[in-house]
């Protein structure tokens, strides 16, 4: 199922599909197409969003975080 | 520290230590020159350019802790300053500072700086970190495929950092080709680094 | 050669597979503890208890134990009746630079370059400055800033800033200097230039606080509710003013490390070293700047000149014109030569909050204009503003509450 990465509920895991707002950046914290990553927390009040991705861990602000397709239940 | 145009000094080979944030470049910086470059567990800690200098062989080294980049595109000013840094000096050997546990992550800039044709040495750093990690890097193989020298290192203890040291005057100019060919078998990877001769090490 | 953006993370990929690999992951209790402190529900009374933690240390050291228990005795029991005893000729112009009152049962009140100069940079500032140097560098070398900018975003991504942010705030709680070059991890013009604008302005630094713990413990909190407030009012307003980009936070979180002894032991030498190289005698000059303003006239003059101002809109003494005048070299000095005005508890709270935001010392000036000039004349007006008009909303406040 494909889903919004701000939609994804806590301690999920999904797999990238699509970054629909600038990539360079996200790309370069190591947050690219076809990566699993893991939610951490979502803060209130449309704070931001903090994943996990193997060995990384980013912060990233909501708006960002809407912008990302991820699909859950991927067998890997 | 100084501001805008590094000059750079009369004699000797200027080294860029260029990589992502937070990935050591200060703590080496300070293990290689004995300076006091402020080190610390967020990225972004320089923002600013420190230049020291250090002896190796009888040869002078000014070597530059630069502010951690994740590309060569600047996101902030800080970013800004450290390609300003490497367009500046043109002649100067750049050293990459890699995170042994995100290896992946500072690779990109690796190859950005290659593109230019600048000579580079690779420090794989924190190396404690990824053992513990129970990540392992094969040191040897990623100098085949680069083609430049690379070299294990621990800032924190000081492991590996007389190697790097030493490794300087073979910096390399890499061929992004001859990496592609490399990553597919094509060409014999005993012969990517020629130049290095009189090396018993590789 | 040159390749696209996607072609270099495709060799990316391709080296990494060939080159590393990875091992079964255990989690360690730095993961543990990365995930509660960045989880709303445990973080946030994490970062409380943790800035409590920090605070109560900071006092109960810095100003109880050395500065009270030791400084005081030192200053005021020996080395003042000392120098009151061998300096020759009381009523000398340089007795009065270097002693100051002949009259002072205390080091604050001497207001001599060797009374209070040594006493407010050595006895008062310098423990308060180490112990918060000692904390902060804690803090920096643990890989806690980044949890705190994810809890802290959401408040500060309404001001024009973001979480990030965060980093020059507690880097300039120890010094503004350092805090003006760290906002270059901000990304945006309008970012930078609020940052630095909110750092001048509400932001006080470590010999600061330091000061202010030991002349007015009472009030401390008070005068640091007035900043706070006032960062956030106005980072709103120029948020909503100043054109451009407000990005919203991207960040790397690291994980946790124990500090390195051997790293904090040195940055905290480089840091006192500095305090006691730049600080010590700026300080000193301070006085001695003071005093001969004193002697020459000046003071009395601007303080007639400007007592409308300070009498009327701000609601303070007018004799308070003369720690504005030492609070543009050093902040701490002026705070200690407030405290010697017989003022009410309210002309207190004002003054050394307007002390704080009127103008950033000198040294940060230098820095900030490093950054650039337009920045920093813009930055310059706006803090005009700002004390005119924040020193009047304090006073309308006070006024409301029936205390000024």
């Amino acid at each position: 199922m494909r889903i919004k990465l701000s939609d994804l509920p806590f301690g999920a895991t999904a797999v990238v599909r699509e970054i629909q707002t600038s990539a360079h950046d996200l790309n370069c914290l190591g947050l690219r197409i076809g990566k699993e990553l893991k939610m951490v927390t979502k803060q209130p009040i449309k704070g931001p969003v903090v994943v996990i991705l193997g060995e990384l861990e980013i912060a990233m602000g909501l708006e960002t975080a809407e912008q990302i397709v991820v699909e859950t239940g991927v067998d890997r | 520290m100084t501001e805008g145009r590094a000059d750079l000094p009369e004699g000797g080979t200027t080294v860029l230590m260029l990589g992502n944030p937070n990935v050591g470049k200060s703590a080496l910086f300070n293990r290689m020159t004995g300076a006091n470059a402020v080190v610390s567990n967020y990225p972004g800690t320089t923002v600013d350019f420190t230049r020291g200098t250090f002896i190796e062989g009888g040869h002078t080294y000014t070597i530059v802790d630069v502010p951690g980049t994740y590309s060569l595109e600047p996101r902030d000013a800080a970013e800004e300053v450290a390609v300003r840094m490497l367009r500046d000096c043109p002649d100067a050997t750049v050293m990459i500072v890699l995170d042994a546990t995100k290896i992946d992550r500072g690779l990109y800039i690796t190859l950005e700086v290659m593109e230019r044709g600048m000579p580079c040495i690779v420090a794989v750093n924190m190396m404690d970190a990824a053992h513990e990690k129970k990540i392992t890097v094969d040191i040897a193989a990623l100098q085949r495929l680069l083609g430049v020298p690379v070299v294990s290192t621990t800032a924190t203890s000081g492991e590996g950092v007389r190697t790097l040291a030493e490794q300087i005057r073979k910096a390399q100019v890499a061929n992004l080709g001859g990496i592609a060919k490399r990553l597919r078998g094509e060409e014999p990877r005993t012969e990517s680094l020629r130049a290095c001769g009189g090396c018993g090490g590789c | 050669m040159v390749i696209s953006s996607d072609a270099r993370w495709e060799m990316v990929d391709a080296i990494t597979r060939q080159t590393v690999t990875y091992g079964t992951y255990k989690q360690t209790l730095g993961d543990v503890l990365g995930d509660l402190t960045v989880k709303p529900l445990t973080g946030i009374p994490v970062a409380v208890a943790a800035l409590y933690a920090f605070w109560s240390i900071f006092t109960s050291f810095a100003g109880t134990l050395v500065t009270d228990g030791f400084m005081v005795k030192l200053f005021d029991g020996y080395w003042l009746p000392w120098l009151q005893s061998v300096w020759p000729d009381p009523t000398s112009w340089h007795y009065f630079i270097f002693v100051g009152n002949p009259a002072a049962d205390t080091c604050f009140e001497a207001f001599g370059m060797l009374t209070s100069g040594l006493f407010v940079s050595i006895g008062v500032v310098l423990p308060a400055v180490f112990v918060f140097y000692l904390m902060m560098t804690i803090l920096e070398d643990s890989g806690y800033l980044p949890r705190l900018a994810v809890l802290m975003d959401s408040v500060l991504h309404r001001i024009g800033l973001h979480g990030y942010a965060i980093v020059p705030a507690i880097l300039g709680l120890g010094c503004n200097v350092p805090a003006v070059t760290a906002t270059r991890i901000l990304e945006t013009k309008k970012q930078r230039f609020i940052m630095m604008t909110l750092l001048a302005l509400f932001i006080p630094c470590g010999a600061q606080l330091g000061i202010m713990m030991s002349v007015l413990p009472d009030l401390v909190g008070v005068v640091m509710l007035c900043l706070v407030v006032g960062f956030v009012i106005f980072g709103f307003v120029l948020n909503k003013v100043i054109p451009g980009e407000n990005p919203e936070i991207l960040v790397d979180v690291p994980p946790y490390h124990w500090p390195v002894k051997e790293y904090v032991a040195k940055k905290l030498w480089n840091r006192t070293k500095g305090f006691l190289k730049e600080a010590v005698p700026f300080v000193l000059f301070g006085v001695l700047v003071v005093n001969l303003l004193y002697l020459g006239g000046v003071i009395q003059g601007l303080a007639d000149l400007l007592e409308p101002v300070f009498v009327t809109w701000f609601g303070v003494p007018k004799e308070t014109v003369g720690p504005l005048i030492a609070a543009f070299l050093r902040k701490d000095l002026a705070i200690a030569q407030l405290s010697t005005i017989p003022m009410t508890t309210y002309q207190t709270v004002a003054s050394v909050v307007l002390v704080t935001i009127y103008f950033p010392c000198v040294a940060t000036f230098v820095v900030m204009l490093r950054e650039g000039w337009k920045q920093l004349i813009a930055a310059i007006a706006v803090l005009f503003v700002v004390v005119f008009i924040y020193g009047g909303i304090i006073h309308a406040v006070g006024i409301l509450l029936g205390v000024a």
